[in-house]
């Protein structure tokens, strides 16, 4: 059996769908379509070679064939302004309508039609879940798709071939996506001898001496300086003034529903009272955007029932609102996004704290025809990818000759 | 065996361009420049490696990490590894760096602006005495902001770190396709005012889509991928904060610009995309040659029934054609008043054709089911037609099983992948 090429190869410089260096290097080092000496068939084979390599790679060539459509969708920009001021007659108007001088014409821009050659690849899942920068590479998306990781529309999507539809709403587990795009967890086997012998120093430290005599280390230090903003009391006192509006809010009149939700919230501020001395400031801010969000609906319920519309008004005086938000944007900002968010966390199967992967940046976009929210790492496929003036909406490296050959290629016996 | 230098070129090469880091990293190849008598054979194999590695260390480095503020697109670089848009004089920074430089900034700025307050103070102490008539007027006021911020922008400028805007080249990740490149995101503050826009201030899709210059379909999109954010926090899920931070900043964004803050009041909002696209219609797509008289009047809705005889007009077709309307109002000189009152009705006339619409659907769907309630179950009867398993009766519509025609789900080759899943 022939040997299976190299999936990276440094000798055939193929073009995938991942963020790797040797890719970044191809795309670098990707040259136009050799016309001089090559004949035309060749041109052709070469130009389907290589933009298979990086669109559908997975997808079997029997099928792509049936997939390939020589109709593509493509869009023009309508100024409304122009279209309400004239009527389309000025663009047909010759001598006998008195147009004496030929006027400069107005010449759009070129709709790369060709560049969308493999557009209906676009569509499928692993393919977007890749767009829309939740996996490294289309294989990886694939693979979060087979293992159970993907919803559509919030129902279990085991298929990398499934083609969305306009509207469609897929998300991804977000620890997949953080180790799929995070650095890789890397340690040495120097590094890990180093490692345990310095935990090992550290243990006969502990069992040597008393705690107290121990000098504080530079990181303890470190860390003692970042959270020397909200000490415990502070932390116990907010928490408190938060209880207490809580309380409020259960004294004014609510429905039955959302006092079941504030209730439950009460108990767990109480808890966190009670835990105050290990509290630390990520618990908080989970708790006070909680709280944000509980207070907001109310608000929004309560208003549509003018009869009580004194209930938002007596939940927290506007000062103490405002007193409130600013203690606590110093705190997400800093604290929450560092401490919580993004701590050291050994458990975590990339490197912590979290940071882009090597090379990320030149392979980061996000082509117009998804909407995503990287929060909770969840996008929506808006519509099908289409060409305008000037501009394609599939991301391909290729130069336009490369794919009007490879467009030519599929084109012939249909 | 381990690899060597072939040819008096490429030694000079490595000896002199390549950077001494190169060198130091692979010492192994340094060493067989003097192997002139290796007998390895694939010494093709070798030579690209080693540009792989050179390309990498070289330029390519520049890629490997986010640029602060910034995209780091290829295209934003030269084959020799320099950003292409930065002055001579810039170099890169790490963030350590750059948030040092910004706490002094900072320091700084709030130093000059307690002395600025200081010094109104003072000011404001000797020149009691002046008459309101005296003070600054509006007018002077606003210069001055104006004065200090272009000030403020030369300095920038001036700056040998400044980096301007990326150019279009710049955000093309892919340098030799020129038709494909990064265009701008949502920022999070646009997203959610948005939201905020369609559930506080309860805007149609259609009004948030033309106040910020974003299509009906992403509005849309927002609103629902914000309203699930939210239901997140409050279940208190954990959030991919420091993935969505670094994604954000690697790529380029609309901003939102608040007109309710006073520095912003005569800034227009960036429209974030086309929102009046027109569909190419595949009935458009031939040339057409129609002789027309020069008397006639040939307008664009004759043109589309030329094209295709059910084919609207280009105002008819795109997403936002009430925006036509007002225009041409406009166009006819209606005083403000009238244009606002028509946009009402028009605006109701619309919505109440739509509830129409959909009460007539109910009832029709409450017309064809039959619902007998039972203890447990319901019985739901509906009407169904025959003729919808089609001439061969396999048709997608037909009901029940067929005689005569087996199921074929087990067979070989049917595909089993959905083709829709509900919200």
């Amino acid at each position: 059996m022939r040997k299976k090429p190299r999936y990276h190869s440094l000798k055939k410089l193929k073009i995938r769908q991942d963020w790797s260096r040797w890719t970044l290097y191809s795309i670098a080092k990707l040259t136009r379509p050799d016309t001089r000496t090559k004949t035309y068939f060749q041109q052709k084979w070469a130009a389907k070679s290589d933009t298979r390599a990086y669109h559908g790679e997975v997808i079997r060539e029997k099928k792509w064939k049936r997939q390939f459509k020589r109709n593509i969708p493509a869009v023009v920009p309508m100024d409304h302004r122009y279209l309400a001021r004239n009527d389309g007659s000025e663009q047909a108007a010759g001598r006998g309508a008195g147009a004496d001088v030929e006027e400069t014409k107005y010449a759009p821009q070129r709709t790369p039609y060709m560049q969308m050659t493999y557009y209906p690849i676009e569509r499928r899942l692993d393919t977007a879940i890749f767009r829309a920068l939740f996996s490294s590479s289309v294989r990886q998306a694939r693979q979060f798709c087979v293992h159970g990781l993907v919803t559509v529309n919030g129902k279990k999507m085991v298929y990398p071939g499934y083609m969305l539809n306009p509207g469609d709403m897929f998300q991804v587990n977000t620890e997949s996506v953080m180790f799929a795009t995070g650095a890789q967890k890397s340690r040495s086997s120097t590094g890990r001898k180093v490692d345990a012998e310095k935990r090992a120093a550290r243990a006969d430290s502990w069992t040597n001496t008393t705690p107290t005599d121990a000098e504080p280390s530079i990181a303890e230090l470190a860390a003692k300086s970042t959270r020397s903003e909200p000490t415990p009391t502070e932390l116990k006192e907010h928490l408190q003034t938060l209880m207490s509006n809580v309380e409020e809010v259960l004294a004014a009149e609510v429905k039955a529903k959302d006092k079941q939700k504030f209730r439950s919230f009460r108990q767990e501020v109480k808890k966190a009272i009670a835990l105050w001395k290990t509290a630390s400031p990520e618990t908080i801010s989970t708790l006070d955007s909680q709280f944000d969000f509980l207070k907001a609906r109310v608000a929004a319920s309560s208003s549509d029932s003018p009869a009580d519309s004194s209930a938002p008004t007596s939940l927290i005086s506007p000062e103490d609102q405002l007193k409130l938000k600013q203690a606590f944007d110093r705190l997400k900002e800093k604290a929450q996004y560092d401490a919580a968010w993004n701590k050291r966390d050994a458990s975590k199967p990339y490197a912590t704290p979290w940071r882009p992967k090597d090379f990320m940046p030149a392979f980061a976009f996000i082509p117009r025809y998804l909407e995503v929210n990287q929060n909770i790492c969840a996008a929506v496929y808006l519509r099908h990818p289409v060409a305008r003036p000037g501009l394609a909406e599939v991301p391909t490296p290729f130069p336009f000759e490369t794919s009007q050959l490879a467009f030519n290629w599929y084109l012939r016996r249909r | 065996m381990p690899p060597r230098l072939g040819s008096t070129r490429l030694t000079s090469k490595a000896s002199s361009s390549s950077s001494t880091l190169t060198a130091a990293a692979r010492p192994s190849t340094v060493a067989c420049t003097q192997r002139q008598f290796s007998q390895t054979s694939s010494q093709q194999v070798t030579r690209r490696r080693r540009e792989f590695y050179q390309w990498l260390n070289g330029p390519g480095r520049q890629l490997r990490k986010p640029l602060p503020n910034s995209t780091n697109y290829l295209g934003a670089w030269d084959k020799y590894g320099n950003l292409v848009r930065a002055p001579p004089t810039w170099e890169r920074k790490t963030p350590e760096q750059l948030e040092k430089e910004e706490a002094e900034k900072a320091k700084a700025k709030a130093k000059a602006k307690a002395d600025a307050i200081e010094k109104a103070k003072k000011e404001g102490e000797e020149g009691k005495a002046k008459t309101p008539a005296e003070e600054e007027k509006p007018d002077d006021l606003e210069a001055s902001v104006r004065r200090d911020e272009e000030k403020a922008k030369a300095q920038e400028e001036q700056d040998p770190n400044y980096l301007p805007q990326e150019s279009e080249e710049d955000l093309q990740p892919f340098p030799l396709n020129r038709y494909f490149r990064s265009q701008p995101v949502l920022s999070e503050a646009l997203r959610e005012e948005i939201y905020q826009r369609v559930t506080r201030d309860g805007a149609t899709v259609s009004l948030a889509s033309v106040e910020f210059g974003v299509s009906n379909e992403r509005v849309g999109a927002v609103v629902r991928l914000k309203q699930l954010e939210k239901e997140w926090i409050a279940q208190g899920k954990q959030l991919a904060q420091p993935y969505a931070k670094a994604v954000l900043q690697m790529l380029p964004q609309t901003p939102f610009i608040d007109q309710s803050l006073p520095e912003n009041k005569n800034t227009r909002p960036i429209p974030h995309e086309p929102i009046n696209d027109l569909i190419v219609h595949p009935a458009t797509r031939q040339q057409l040659f129609v002789p027309v008289a020069e008397s006639r009047k040939f307008t664009r809705e004759d043109a589309g029934k030329a094209f295709a005889n059910d084919l609207l007009p280009a105002d008819a077709r795109i997403p936002h054609p009430e925006l036509v309307q007002a225009e041409r109002e406009i166009a006819e000189g209606l005083p403000r008043a009238q244009r606002e009152q028509r946009a009402v009705e028009r605006f109701q006339k619309e919505q109440a054709a739509k509830a129409a619409a959909e009460a007539a659907k109910k009832a029709e769907e409450a017309r064809s089911r039959n619902v007998v309630p039972q203890r447990r179950w319901d019985y739901v009867f509906t009407d169904v037609s025959v003729e919808r398993a089609g001439k061969d009766g396999r048709g997608v519509g037909g009901v029940g099983w067929r005689y005569g025609f087996p199921h074929e789900d087990r067979k070989k080759g049917q595909v089993k992948i959905p083709t829709k899943v509900d919200a």
